[in-house]
C-alpha cells in the first residue's frame, strides 16, 4: 500500500543543515498499524507528512499502491489526500468558527452524511456536543472530534501525529480504543508518538533517531 | 460543507476584521457615489445657472462694432431665416440653443405720465430646434405674441394692470399686455422690454429682420469657439461669432469644479481603502495559516483555497457596494441641499451607478485580496500543522 524507498530530507536554517530523514525505507500494508516513535526532532512528523504528500523528500521514492506520490499532478495529489488519507494532529486544528458537526462535515467531500456523523458522534460520546464550538469543548472532546473528522470519509490510511500528546490518561485511552477499532475494521494507521505507551497496539513499530531508523 | 457556508461562518467569526474590511468598501463606495451624484447635480445646477445668466455666444453681422450695437438705435440687420438655416445645417453642431434676436435702442419712449426715456427693445424669436442634434430643453426668452416682459426699471414707470404702449415707426401707438415684470439686476434688460420677435419687427417696421443670434457654445475654453466661428462662416460668410468669456468661464469653472474634486478624491480614497483591505486580508491569512494548512492536508485544491479568500472579498465588496451606494446617495442629497440652489430637489439615486457599484466594488476588493489569496495557496501545510 505505502512504500518508502530511501527517503531523505534535510532542512536548511541559515547556515545550519538539519537532517530530518536519512535513507528511510518502509512498507505499510493494508490494515497495518505502524507505530513510529523517537525523541523530539527525530523526524517522525516529517515521515508522516512525506506519506501524506505534504513534504517533498530530497531523495527517494514514496509510493501509494505502486504510484509515486510526488510524481502525481496537483489534482491527483489532492485527490489522494482527500480520498485516501485522514489526518489527526496533536493540536487538533479544529476550525474555531465551526461546530463539532461542522468540523466533521468539512471532511465529507461535498456530501454531509448526517446518519454517519450521528453514528460516530454517539460512538465517541459527542452526541450532545454536536452544536458546540471548539472553545466550548474539553481537550478530549476536541481530539475525538478531530478523530471523527479524520475518518468520516472512510479513508484507507489514518495519519496521526502525536494524537495523545495533549490528552490525559483517560482521554488517551478512549481515543486509542477508537483508533484501534478503526484499525480492527481494516483501516491502516500510521501513528507518530514520542512515547512507547501505545506501541503494544502496533503491528509494526519503528524508532527514529536523528532521522535514521534504529 | 459548501465553500459559501465556510466563507460566511469565517466572516461572522472574525467580526472585527470583517467589519473593518466592510467599512473600507462602504467608505470608498459612499465617497465615490456621493461625488459622482454631486457632480451630476453640479452639471444640472450649471445648466440652470447658465439659463439664468444667458447664452455665451453672440453671432453678429460681420464688422459690427459692439460699441455701436449697444449704444446706437440700430446696427446692421440680417434675415431671421439665417437662424433656421443654421439650425437645419448638418455641419453646424458646435453651438446649441440658437435664438434670433432683434435688439435696438429706442430713444424716445413716453411713459404713462408723459415722461420720455431711452429704453432698449428686445425681440425674441422662438429658439430654433437643431434637427440633427439631440433635442434639449429651450433656454431662451419665451415671450408670447401680444405680450411683453418688462425690465425692472421700465416697470417702475407703469402701474400694475396697465398695458405697455409704444409708438411704432409708422406713428401708430401699439399696446401690449404685460406678462411679466422682471426682477432687477438682470443686466441690460433692466432698462428694456422683451417682445415676441414678430411684434417688435412690426413696431419697428423691420419685418423678417434680426441683428443678433445668441447661442450656447458648450465648452468654449477648449477651442470650440474656433470651431463655432469656422462653422458659422462656412455657411454665412457675412456673420461672425463673439464669445462672452465671463459666462463661458463661469460655466466651464462650475462644470469642472466637482470633476476636479472627484478626480482627486475618488482614486485617493479608493486606493487607500484597497491598501487597507489588502493588509487586512494579509493579516487574515496569517491568522488562518493553520486552517488553510488543514484544508490543504484534507485535499482542498489551490483554486478552492483561492476561492475561499476571494469569495470573502467578493461578498464584502458586494454588501459594501450596496450599502455605500445608498449611503453615498444620502450624503449627496444631504449636502446637495446646502450646495445646490436649483437642483437639490432633483438629486435622485442614479441607478446606473448602482449597477456599477455592485459590479465594480466586488471586483476591486477581489483584486485587493488577490495577493494575500495567492500567499494562502503557498502556505506550507506540513510546517503550519506541525507547529505546537
Amino acid at each position: 500500500m505505502i512504500e518508502l524507498k530511501n527517503i531523505s530530507k534535510e532542512y536548511v536554517k541559515g547556515k545550519e543543515v538539519f537532517t530530518a530523514l536519512k535513507d528511510i525505507s518502509l512498507k505499510v500494508g493494508k490494515g497495518d498499524f505502524c507505530y513510529v516513535t523517537g525523541p523530539s526532532g527525530a523526524g517522525k512528523s516529517t515521515l508522516l507528512y512525506v506519506i501524506g504528500g505534504l513534504i517533498h523528500p530530497d531523495s527517494g521514492v514514496a509510493t501509494y499502491n505502486g504510484r509515486d506520490i510526488y510524481s502525481m499532478n496537483s489534482r491527483d495529489i489532492n485527490q489522494y489526500r482527500r480520498k485516501n488519507l485522514g489526518f489527526m494532529f496533536q493540536q487538533f486544528h479544529l476550525m474555531p468558527y465551526l461546530t463539532v458537526a461542522g468540523n466533521i462535515s468539512l471532511a465529507c467531500n461535498g456530501k454531509s452524511p448526517s446518519e454517519k456523523i450521528e453514528y460516530y458522534l454517539q460512538k465517541c460520546l459527542l452526541s450532545d456536543k454536536r452544536n458546540k464550538y471548539p472553545s466550548e469543548l474539553s481537550v478530549g472532546e476536541k481530539q475525538r472530534t478531530a478523530f471523527i473528522r479524520a475518518i468520516i470519509s472512510e479513508p484507507e490510511i489514518l495519519l496521526a501525529d502525536e494524537p495523545t500528546g495533549n490528552l490525559d490518561q483517560s482521554n488517551s485511552d478512549v481515543l486509542m480504543s477508537l483508533v484501534r477499532e478503526y484499525n480492527d475494521g481494516g483501516g491502516t494507521v500510521v501513528m507518530v508518538s514520542h512515547n512507547h505507551e501505545f506501541e503494544k497496539y502496533a503491528t509494526e513499530s519503528i524508532e527514529l533517531r536523528q532521522g535514521s531508523m534504529q | 460543507m459548501n465553500p459559501i457556508t465556510l466563507i460566511l461562518k469565517e466572516l461572522f467569526y472574525r467580526k472585527v476584521s470583517s467589519m473593518i474590511i466592510l467599512l473600507t468598501v462602504i467608505i470608498a463606495a459612499t465617497v465615490s457615489v456621493a461625488i459622482f451624484t454631486l457632480s451630476k447635480a453640479s452639471e444640472n445646477e450649471t445648466r440652470k445657472i447658465m439659463r439664468e445668466q444667458g447664452l455665451n455666444l453672440y453671432i453678429f453681422p460681420k464688422g459690427t462694432n459692439l460699441i455701436d450695437f449697444y449704444s446706437v438705435s440700430n446696427t446692421g440687420a440680417f434675415p431671421e431665416e439665417y437662424v433656421d438655416k443654421l439650425a437645419e445645417s448638418r455641419t453646424f453642431d458646435a453651438v446649441r440653443h440658437l435664438t434670433g434676436i432683434l435688439q435696438v435702442r429706442y430713444p424716445d419712449w413716453t411713459d404713462p405720465n408723459g415722461s420720455s426715456h431711452q429704453i432698449v427693445l428686445f425681440g425674441y424669436k422662438d429658439e430654433a430646434m437643431q434637427r440633427f442634434l439631440p433635442a434639449q430643453e429651450t433656454m431662451g426668452f419665451d415671450v408670447e405674441k401680444g405680450k411683453v416682459h418688462l425690465g425692472s426699471l421700465v416697470a417702475r414707470n407703469i402701474r400694475e394692470g396697465d398695458p405697455f404702449t409704444i409708438k411704432g415707426s409708422d406713428g401708430t401707438i401699439r399696446s401690449f399686455e404685460i406678462a411679466k415684470r422682471l426682477d432687477e439686476g438682470r443686466g441690460m434688460i433692466d432698462q428694456g422690454v422683451a417682445f415676441n420677435l414678430s411684434d417688435l419687427q412690426e413696431v419697428l417696421g423691420m419685418q423678417g429682420k434680426i441683428n443678433k443670434i445668441e447661442a450656447l457654445g458648450c465648452v468654449c475654453k477648449d477651442g470650440r469657439i474656433k470651431n463655432a466661428r469656422n462653422q458659422v462662416q462656412a455657411i454665412f460668410s457675412d456673420l461672425e461669432v463673439t464669445e462672452i468669456s465671463s459666462i463661458a468661464d463661469a460655466r466651464e469653472n462650475q462644470r469642472l469644479m466637482m470633476n476636479k474634486y472627484g478626480a482627486f478624491l475618488i482614486p485617493f480614497i479608493m486606493l487607500s481603502c484597497l491598501l487597507i483591505t489588502g493588509l487586512l486580508f494579509y493579516q487574515n491569512i496569517t491568522v488562518r495559516n493553520r486552517e488553510i494548512g488543514l484544508l490543504k492536508a484534507m485535499g482542498r485544491s489551490t483554486s478552492g483555497i483561492l476561492l475561499m479568500i476571494i469569495g470573502k472579498a467578493f461578498i464584502l465588496g458586494l454588501i459594501g457596494g450596496i450599502i455605500g451606494f445608498f449611503a453615498g446617495h444620502f450624503v449627496a442629497e444631504y449636502f446637495g441641499k446646502e450646495i445646490f440652489r436649483f437642483t437639490a430637489p432633483d438629486i435622485k439615486p442614479l441607478w446606473n451607478v448602482f449597477f456599477y457599484s455592485i459590479v465594480l466594488f466586488p471586483l476591486l476588493w477581489m483584486l485587493a485580496s488577490w495577493i494575500p489569496a495567492l500567499m494562502a495557496t503557498q502556505i506550507d501545510a506540513a510546517k503550519t500543522l506541525s507547529q505546537e
